[in-house]
């Protein structure tokens, strides 16, 4: 692989990457700031937890199918440790941790919830994992949704963003005055977008480390790695941790991105739509879902316009149903046509049981 | 108790007949098809087509006019609809796939994509309502010790027919050890005469008209959703994995077990007040199965780490 034939791939994702978010201005000639700033939010969120996803897949070739369970523990971690109220009456609790202890804690909870969901892939082959890992994020979505005392069930959490608001610097207020923006949501970008730079440079220093070369050479070849004195099992449960608090950290933001917590957010769909992500960008990559990213929710936030088009009198739920159909054709024909994605390489891509 | 255990018989037969399914395509073709509940939706929308009367237009979306066929002449040919359905997917699809040597983990992923454009298409032009079939309302009665409805004990007695209908196929028919073989090994079936490709298309054929039949038992006992195979679907996984994936005789047994395991553990003490929660317990022993006996309870022991 040549470095010339690499940034060939950048440059084009950069240009596809431009033109999706031009499309936006060209579609909606009126509100395109304010369509981009809830775009850019979501893109950030959700390139986060791709990135976080890349590592267990692209890197260490896990099947995780329990993505959104990662996400989740999280969000009600990290909620659940501040002030918030919850279930049917509002139940206040005024006692709580700081936002960034609480964060920490949360993230800390993910990670071990992903060593705990990674202990089945000690023994387990690909496709078994993944029939593991959606069945445990569904248990752990079932349960969340029965403690009703604890995670107000299915009547959710609410009046939590006040602790990760009132961090948010007066430039954002000033500059969002004049956009029209929420401040909310601008504060909540600007979160996810930093945290995706610190996460890229992390990895992108433990990718070139032995660490991170051990750990596709778990994903290539398992026997050999044992072979030279490595801990296989370990390394594995290791990127689980790594990924899954990655995964945290976005299920944060997308709970303050949203600004109140229900079960419904981490249905199984949200692992395939990160799943769609990181296969759009390139498995394997370390930046390749940032773009990919961004180019999905340029997709799906213009499918809707797409579907009122089509579908006159077709209801909300079905307006919805359009663009997951949507993102059905783009996971099969992705990975029928460019398993590897805008930036991915073939050759890190694991694709067969072995 | 008795009650829960005839809501888990019932429960249990359908998983059966879709874990049945869905192991006899796994045996042979090594697909872990996420894309099998949206068969199942299949034969239950099917059948909501062909024998709903002709003037119920909430359906399809003004779109299309229901067929108002008899309902048992409505299920054959949901069925058969079910069939053809399954062998387009081979032919179309997961042939081509295979031709070109598209790995085992790319194809999984390829079923999910599928699943979730076919579910949402259910959406988008069958129904975003639940639905009933177009029958009378029974009074339940007492059969041995269970309470059901004359229909559900249909159900019940069809569902244990075609299981043991498809047990004798599998052992004693030409076709069903040309399918052992082929699950076996597809190259050394090649070399003795099987033609592995027909097989793996009556294989999904079949496997798909199974799924329907488990989407009509679904549909009758319960209602018709755009999503109900998806809501199903795991359940169907833990059925399978508890027989022992690729063992038909196995996914009987563990579909039934599963389903009586989910009906049942809403009676327990500690489950009181907590019914949401009954399908969490069904998927933990399935993770529990897979962690300590990945072969299930009459797989052979083979290497699957």
């Amino acid at each position: 692989m040549t470095s010339a034939k690499i940034s060939f791939r950048l440059i084009f994702s950069l240009f596809v990457t431009a033109f999706s978010i031009y499309l936006v201005f060209l579609l909606n000639p009126d509100g395109a700031p304010r369509i981009l700033l809830n775009l850019f939010t979501f893109a950030g969120i959700y390139g986060l937890s791709a990135i976080g996803l890349n590592v267990h897949f692209g890197w260490t070739g896990l099947l995780n199918f329990g993505h959104a369970s990662f996400m989740g523990v999280g969000a009600y971690v990290t909620l659940l440790l501040m002030p918030h109220a919850a279930g049917r009456e509002g139940e206040v609790t005024t006692t709580g941790l700081p936002f960034f202890a609480a964060l920490i804690l949360g993230i800390g909870a993910a990670a071990l919830f992903g060593l705990l969901l990674g202990l089945p892939a000690i023994r387990l082959r690909g496709d078994y994992l993944a029939i593991v890992t959606i069945a445990a994020a569904e248990i752990f979505r079932l349960l969340v949704r029965d403690l009703e005392s604890i995670t107000g069930g299915v009547y959710g959490i609410i009046n939590y963003t006040e602790n990760f608001q009132k961090y948010r610097p007066l430039f954002i207020d000033n500059f969002s005055e004049n956009l029209g923006f929420s401040p909310s949501q601008a504060w909540v970008c600007l979160a996810a977008w930093v945290s995706i730079f610190i996460t890229v440079l992390l990895l992108k220093r433990l990718s070139d480390s032995p660490w991170g070369r051990a750990l596709r050479a778990v994903r290539e070849d398992e026997d050999a790695v044992r072979a030279m004195g490595k801990n296989a099992v370990w390394l594995k449960l290791q990127s689980f941790m790594l990924g899954a608090g990655i995964a945290g950290l976005s299920g944060v933001l997308l709970a303050f991105n949203y600004g109140s917590l229900e079960t419904t957010v981490f249905i199984p769909l949200l692992t395939f739509y990160v799943w769609a992500i990181m296969i759009l960008g390139g498995v394997g990559t370390i930046t390749g879902p940032i773009f990919g990213s961004i180019i999905f929710w340029v997709i799906i936030s213009e499918t809707d316009r797409l579907a009122y088009l089509l579908f006159e009198n077709a209801n909300g739920q079905q307006l919805a149903g359009v663009r997951f159909l949507l993102v059905g054709v783009l996971i099969m024909f992705l990975m029928i046509f460019r398993p590897s994605g805008l930036l991915g390489k073939k050759e890190e891509l694991l694709l067969d049981v072995k | 108790m008795l009650d829960q255990l005839g809501n888990g018989l019932l429960l249990g037969i359908i998983i059966s007949v879709a874990s049945v399914a869905l192991s006899l395509l796994y045996g042979v073709t090594r697909i872990v098809n996420f894309a099998h509940g949206e068969i199942i939706a299949l034969g239950a929308i099917a059948t909501l087509f062909f024998s709903s009367p002709l003037d119920y237009r909430v359906l399809f979306l003004d779109k299309f006019s229901p067929l108002g066929l008899n309902f048992v002449i409505s299920c054959i040919l949901a069925i058969l609809v079910c069939g053809l359905f399954g062998g387009l997917l081979e032919v179309f699809l997961f042939r081509p796939l295979r031709k070109n040597d598209v790995g085992n983990i790319a194809v999984l992923v390829v079923t999910i994509g599928l699943s979730i454009l076919v579910r949402h298409l259910y959406l988008l032009f069958a129904t975003g309502k639940v639905q009933n079939f177009p029958l009378e309302l029974q009074r339940r009665q007492t059969y041995l010790f269970f309470d059901m409805t004359p229909r559900n004990l249909n159900v019940l007695i069809i569902g244990i027919i075609v299981m043991i209908i498809v047990g004798l196929l599998l052992t004693y028919t030409r076709l069903g050890k040309a399918m052992r073989a082929v699950r076996d090994s597809g190259e050394l079936s090649s070399v003795s005469g099987i033609n592995s490709d027909n097989i793996i298309l009556i294989t999904w054929i079949s496997s798909s008209m199974l799924a329907g039949l488990a989407g009509i038992f679904q549909a009758t006992i319960n209602d018709v959703r755009w999503n109900m195979g998806f809501l199903i679907l795991l359940l169907i996984f833990a059925g399978t994995v508890l027989g022992g994936i690729g063992t038909s005789f196995g996914a009987m047994i563990g579909g039934l077990l599963i389903g009586i395991m989910v009906q049942v553990s809403v009676g327990l003490p500690f489950m009181e007040g907590h019914t949401e929660a009954k399908n969490a317990v069904a998927l933990g022993v399935m993770i529990l199965i897979l962690l300590f006996r990945p072969q299930g309870i009459f797989g052979k022991k083979e290497r699957i780490s």
